[in-house]
């Protein structure tokens, strides 16, 4: 498939110093991030810019400043961002859906969209996509009539059509509920051609599970780059569980196991050190920020 | 039936004759000989039980993915009559299912100008064969006064623009993003959705023309006007945000149309030197999009 | 022969067919893709038309289900339709068609020795005049007499012009008459197979 020799440059996907700027709001600050095969999860709250920063690495909004570099090719050139679509796959956050196609109308729809030209070509490349994601014995359903959790399950097929060597999820597992979320991490391990994975979450357990790169994105700004033990890492020393609260500490809750876990770097009395998980870090990190 | 010589057996009633196991098995691998493949395949038609026991020796994976992408055909379909006689007419496949997705293709959609339209053509006929009182002054020759065309006339190049716009406005693709991310020209896709809408759009507005009373040219006068509307739609998106500029067209011919109304000159909207007016803004606007087509690529996030 | 049960069953799920139903569509399927697959591939040598050939069979019968007029078998109507879907597709990919290998050459399949015996003393005449003829006129008689195919569909299937066909049906016929019309004592001899043996 690859035609055009990859670039030098090692990273599979680079920003550089990308802006964005809606009106008064900054959606992006001058972001710098790599991102090699394999998947990398992109973890912030709503409002964070996560959508912004996939749409431009998507080649469908451009930044106000700053570069992308996807494959060694840059979507300012309208050639290179033409080949660059080839190779992408993308689930956007809010995806609507033409209500009245059937999935798999749909499907060939998005397929045609990927250049599949072809009829038998489209529908063998539908068939291996609802196969993937389980919904074969939907292919007849409007999508109308079809629940969250299976549209979104529909988005994740679209977005893998054409076997695309970056994939681009935006909140994949939103909505689906606990067996769902497994099945799509287990889905998204598995995807032959090893391609670049993005996806975001604000989720952390996600993150945990399949990412074995994780970038933090607060307010617009990287905050961290890194594997997920490494954001957990972070919050060592400054997590603690105790049987009561207290007040004084940045973050406590109470887990399922009547244990209050606090995160903060003055202990608790009573309390005993505990072992930091990636949504510790995360949240430590998110203190941070909101208090700057 | 004769049966040359094949290896079967024959049930100890005589009634009935099975191909063997070993020929069933030679047969599938398909080693078996002329004359007893001939045998063993006249008898598949009619026996359900050597069907079965050959089928089981075709290799499952196979069959399972057959079975798949058979009905994932089933499912898509092949569209409905008009996109069938379509095709035959020798219009690529893929071509016939991107409009599809286009709502001014729809036949609801299609129906509700139809109506729009005969409403308005069936109230000026309704004045020019005295059912209703037009008031205004009544000329000679059988004909209403222009002012009761004032409605069709204002009318139709908007519907017509309506339905264009449906075809690119981002607001009535709800999958824009993916076809924005996706390696399918943008242009193209505007352009084919575009001329179909007009297409469709036209037939009705044709129809209905024929069936006002007026001149006998009103409905080819009305054609260029649609199109430069239209056109100016599609140019002025790749400049304004694509809602304001089928706004802006819409004005572009409302504001004219209704003034001249006004001035009881209801029929210089179509008369030759606005024809030309139209032709030109058509012109103009023709080579502004194909200059700034990008735009199209590039998706509505502003 | 008998017409079992399963026929019956047939002929309901092709009237679901018809109705609309996807789900018979798929029994039909799970009934007929095998056999058909194994009969298709035997004229074609390439599985993947082979495999097109059954989805566009099913296909035409998920549109055609209505034209079934319940006047033979289930299984024959499925057969009629495939066997013209392979054609078409044979048509429409030209380049390598109908690829046979010479199976005449090749090892016979083992026969029980009782079967031999039986098949020798009943069936003798006619099956060794039909082993006897050359694949060609063999394959010739094949499609238009087993596959009931017109001279046309038989030319596009083998690949050979439609008077081609014509012709080698003739002499397939002049063949098996005339080995038929000789007393046989069981065995062919030599002379007699060089007389059948030709091309055209």
């Amino acid at each position: 498939m690859d035609e055009m020799t990859l670039n030098v440059s090692s990273a599979a996907v680079r920003a550089d110093g990308l802006s964005r700027r809606y009106g008064a709001t900054l959606a992006l600050d001058r972001v710098d991030l790599t991102m090699e095969r394999g998947i990398t999860g992109l973890l912030g709250p709503n409002g964070a810019g996560k959508t912004t920063l996939l749409s431009i690495l998507a080649t469908v909004a451009e930044p106000d400043e700053g570069r992308v570099s996807v494959f060694g090719l840059d979507p300012r050139n309208a050639a290179e961002r033409v080949e660059i679509r080839r190779r992408l796959g993308y689930l956007p956050q809010e995806l609507g859906y033409h209500r009245h196609f059937t999935v798999a109308g749909f499907l060939d729809y998005v397929a045609i969209l990927k250049e599949i030209t072809g009829r038998r070509q489209r529908a063998e490349e539908v068939a291996r996509v609802l196969a993937a994601v389980g919904l074969e014995r939907r292919a007849r359903t409007r999508i109308r009539t079809l629940s969250g959790g299976m549209r979104q399950r529909l988005g994740i097929a679209q977005a893998l059509l054409g076997q695309p060597e970056l994939l681009i999820l935006d909140e994949p597992t939103a909505g689906l509920d606990p067996e769902q979320r497994l099945r799509s991490r287990e889905l998204l391990s598995g995807l032959p051609g090893d391609p670049v994975i993005v996806l975001s979450t604000h989720q952390a357990d996600d993150i945990a599970a399949i990412c074995p790169k994780v970038i933090v994105l607060l307010q617009g700004v990287v905050r961290f780059a890194g594997t997920p033990a490494e954001l957990a890492a972070t919050a060592a020393g400054q997590v603690w569980a105790a049987g009561e609260r207290d007040a004084r500490a940045h973050l406590s809750w109470r887990g399922g196991d009547n244990v209050w876990r606090h995160i903060g770097d003055r202990p608790p009395a009573g309390a005993e050190l505990v072992a930091p998980t990636v949504e510790d870090g995360y949240l430590l990190l998110s203190q941070a920020a909101g208090a700057r | 039936m004769t049966s040359p010589s094949s290896p079967g057996h024959r049930q100890s009633g005589g009634a009935d004759w099975h191909a063997s196991q070993g020929t069933l098995a030679a047969y599938a691998a398909g080693e078996a000989r002329g004359t007893v493949a001939w045998s063993v395949e006249a008898h598949l038609t009619e026996c359900l039980q050597c069907r079965s026991a050959l089928s089981a020796s075709v290799d499952a994976d196979r069959l399972a993915h057959n079975r798949s992408v058979l009905m994932v055909r089933v499912a898509i379909g092949d569209g409905g009559r008009v996109r069938r006689a379509l095709c035959r007419r020798g219009l690529p496949d893929h071509v016939l299912r991107l409009l599809a997705a286009t709502p001014s293709l729809r036949w609801s959609w299609l129906l509700s100008v139809t109506g729009v339209l005969a409403v308005l053509a069936g109230e000026a006929a309704a004045v020019r064969y005295g059912w209703i009182s037009a008031g205004g002054p009544r000329p000679v020759a059988g004909y209403p006064g222009p002012e009761v065309l004032v409605p069709f006339l204002l009318a139709t190049p908007l519907l017509v623009l309506a339905g264009v716009a449906a075809a690119f406005l981002p607001m009535f693709d709800p999958a824009c993003l993916l076809a924005t991310a996706a390696p399918f020209s943008g242009f193209t896709l505007m352009l084919v959705r575009a001329v179909s809408a007009l297409a469709a759009a036209l037939v009705p507005v044709l129809a209905a023309a024929l069936l006002l009373p007026g001149p006998g040219w009103l409905p080819v006068a009305l054609l260029l006007p649609s199109l430069a509307v239209s056109a100016f739609a599609l140019a002025a998106a790749t400049v304004l945000d694509p809602r304001a500029a089928a706004v802006v067209a819409g004005i572009l011919w409302a504001a004219p149309a209704l003034l001249l109304a006004a001035a009881h000159l209801p029929l210089l909207v179509v008369q030759p030197a606005a024809q030309c007016a139209c032709a030109v803004v058509l012109c103009s606007c023709a080579v502004v999009l194909l200059a700034r087509r990008d735009r199209f690529e590039l998706g509505w996030m502003r | 022969m008998r017409r079992g049960a399963g026929d019956r069953d047939d002929v309901a799920l092709l009237r679901a067919v018809a109705r609309g139903d996807e789900e018979a569509l798929a029994a039909l399927y799970d009934r007929h893709a095998g056999w058909l697959t194994i009969r298709l591939a035997r004229r074609c040598g390439q599985p993947d038309v082979v495999d097109q050939a059954v989805q566009d069979t099913f296909l035409a019968l998920w549109r055609e289900a209505g034209a079934y007029r319940g006047g033979g078998d289930v299984a024959a109507f499925v057969w009629g339709i495939g066997i013209r879907r392979l054609i078409d597709l044979v048509r429409r990919e030209g380049g390598q068609r109908y690829l046979r290998a010479r199976r005449a050459e090749r090892p016979q399949v083992v026969v029980s020795a009782e079967d031999q015996v039986l098949a020798g003393i009943e069936h003798g005449y006619l099956g060794q005049a039909l082993a006897d003829l050359s694949p060609e006129l063999r394959a010739a008689l094949e499609a238009t007499v087993l596959d009931g195919l017109t001279c046309a569909e038989a030319a596009v299937l083998l690949g050979i012009a439609e008077g081609t066909v014509k012709s080698r049906c003739h002499r397939a016929r002049q063949a098996l008459r005339a080995a038929l019309a000789e007393p046989q004592a069981g065995r062919r001899t030599q002379p007699h197979r060089r007389e059948v043996w030709g091309t055209s």
